[in-house]
């Protein structure tokens, strides 16, 4: 009968043990607690989550009354062909398969000395960050695969296998005031840059830009449609 | 012949209650660091930080609701595309320009061979004056990798960040992708993740080693692996599957432009 209490006790307190331990080590597994970030990061990260859940409400609204056009449609018997003709030319135009034109700003970039090609993808990042819609670097369009490299046995940097010259500008299509002042604010990209390449940066808001369509080819290889 | 058991001594009796109490003082150490781990992170939250955080924590929630009724609207639009009463032929042809765009874009889901990345902070100790920062997971890190995988052929990325029973959501990278630093706390897609890192990557036979020999990967983040024990691995897959971007960003700035016939 002891053995049975002792066996008893001894399984109620390995079992005990096994949930304090699998506890802290839950604890250790996400080690980005918002806890541990700072007041200034905090900020920062409420800021970006609300510009993105802006969008995605605008995005919301957008796709709600597009719902509301084909309902209208249905009902009166008519053809939805048009209303997916102006999804197509939206989806494509985000893809960078079709030309963008609006308001944005012009980053020319004079480089003197040493420029490396992570300072070009920075400044994409940074670009992307403030909101832009489209992005090219002289006549290339970013898309989600476009990243500048060295070029192969070159010192030259490339985008979509075309090389950029030592002078060079970066177009954004987007809310001019705002891609500038993400890009020049204090202890920003600009000001980062600034110290640790050789180049001259010149911002300029312009009311009429166009991004090209992207020259290549991105029909997928090896990837397929899941469903 | 028979097998005599020998005389109990006065202390067997109380060895499972030896051990027992063993096992109770165990708890205690570990509990005890529990107790105190959690006040040490209570200590350092001032009132202003607690405000922020539980804005943060309403922003994510919105987000993620956001997401979700975004995701049922754009599969009702694509039903209404799908069943078109006009023209069959037109129809037909127009989605399947819409599938080329959409897959161009990030917004369909797809699947193919390809590789499968995990990095996380490092587990040695942080010797003494020198910056913890450097035995961490940083926004270049992710950079570099994603780089290298799409100077390396990659057709679609996504990344997962976090610990989360489940399996944390994977953000597909787009054309407008930011991968973004506030801090320790990396951000895709405005979504904030949290070490280890999944990156998953699809791409032609070869993608990994392709990837490993990849100047943008050697050129930094190799480096960091290797001088501060950051934790890597890659395994090269037959078959992945990522999910779709969720919410293309309307225009607000711009308008496609014309096609010319």
């Amino acid at each position: 009968m002891a053995a049975r209490i002792a066996q008893l006790s001894l399984f109620a307190v390995a079992l005990v043990i096994r949930i304090l331990l699998v506890g802290q080590l839950r604890s250790q597994a996400r080690p980005i607690e918002l806890s541990s970030l700072s007041a200034q990061e905090l900020s920062t990260l409420i800021e970006a989550l609300g510009a993105r859940n802006v969008e995605l409400s605008d995005g919301l609204s957008d796709v709600t009354e597009q719902i509301r056009e084909y309902e209208r449609a249905q009902i009166l018997g008519q053809s939805v062909l048009e209303l997916t003709e102006e999804d197509l030319d939206r989806i494509a135009a985000f893809g960078g398969l079709r030309a963008i034109e609006g308001q944005g700003i012009v980053v020319d970039v004079e480089v003197d000395g040493s420029f490396e090609p992570t300072a070009v993808n920075d400044l994409i990042h940074e670009l992307r960050n403030a909101g832009a819609e489209a992005i090219a670097v002289d006549d290339i369009r970013i898309t989600a695969s476009s990243v500048a490299i060295k070029g192969t046995g070159t010192s030259a940097i490339e985008i979509d296998g075309v090389t950029i010259g030592r002078s060079f500008s970066i177009r954004a299509i987007g809310s001019p005031p705002g891609l500038r002042s993400a890009i020049e604010r204090p202890g920003g990209i600009l000001t980062l840059l600034q110290q640790s390449v050789d180049a001259v940066f010149t911002i300029d808001e312009a009311t009429t830009l166009e991004i090209p369509a992207t020259r290549r080819d991105l029909t997928p290889r090896a990837a397929r449609p899941s469903e | 012949m028979t097998r005599r058991r020998p005389p109990r001594s006065r202390f067997s009796r109380p060895q499972w209650a030896i051990s027992i109490a063993a096992a109770l003082a165990a708890i205690g150490l570990v509990g005890a660091a529990q107790w105190n781990s959690s006040l040490a992170r209570q200590e350092y939250i001032s009132s202003a930080q607690r405000v922020l955080i539980i804005e943060a924590e309403q922003a994510q929630r919105q987000q993620e609701a956001l997401r979700s009724q975004l995701e049922e609207a754009e599969a009702r639009v694509r039903t209404f595309q799908e069943r078109d009463e006009g023209s069959r032929t037109a129809l037909e042809a127009l989605n399947q320009e819409l599938v080329v765009a959409r897959f161009a874009a990030g917004l369909e889901a797809v699947r193919g061979p390809g590789v499968i990345i995990e990095i996380a902070d490092s587990e040695r100790p942080v010797p003494p004056g020198e910056s913890p920062t450097n035995y961490i997971v940083l926004v270049d890190d992710l950079r570099d990798i994603v780089t290298a995988l799409w100077g390396s052929g990659a057709e679609a990325i996504s990344i997962a960040g976090g610990a989360v029973e489940g399996g944390p959501l994977a953000e597909r990278l787009v054309s407008t992708t930011s991968i973004y630093g506030a801090g320790a706390a990396i951000l895709v897609n405005d979504v904030r993740l949290s070490p280890p890192y999944r990156i998953e990557a699809i791409g032609a036979d070869g993608l990994n080693d392709r990837f490993l020999a990849h100047p943008s990967y050697l050129a930094r983040v190799a480096r960091r692996i290797e001088s501060y024990g950051l934790q890597f691995i890659t395994d090269a897959r037959d078959e992945l599957e990522l999910p779709a971007f969720i919410g293309a960003p309307p225009l607000r700035w711009g308008a496609p432009v014309a096609e010319l016939d």
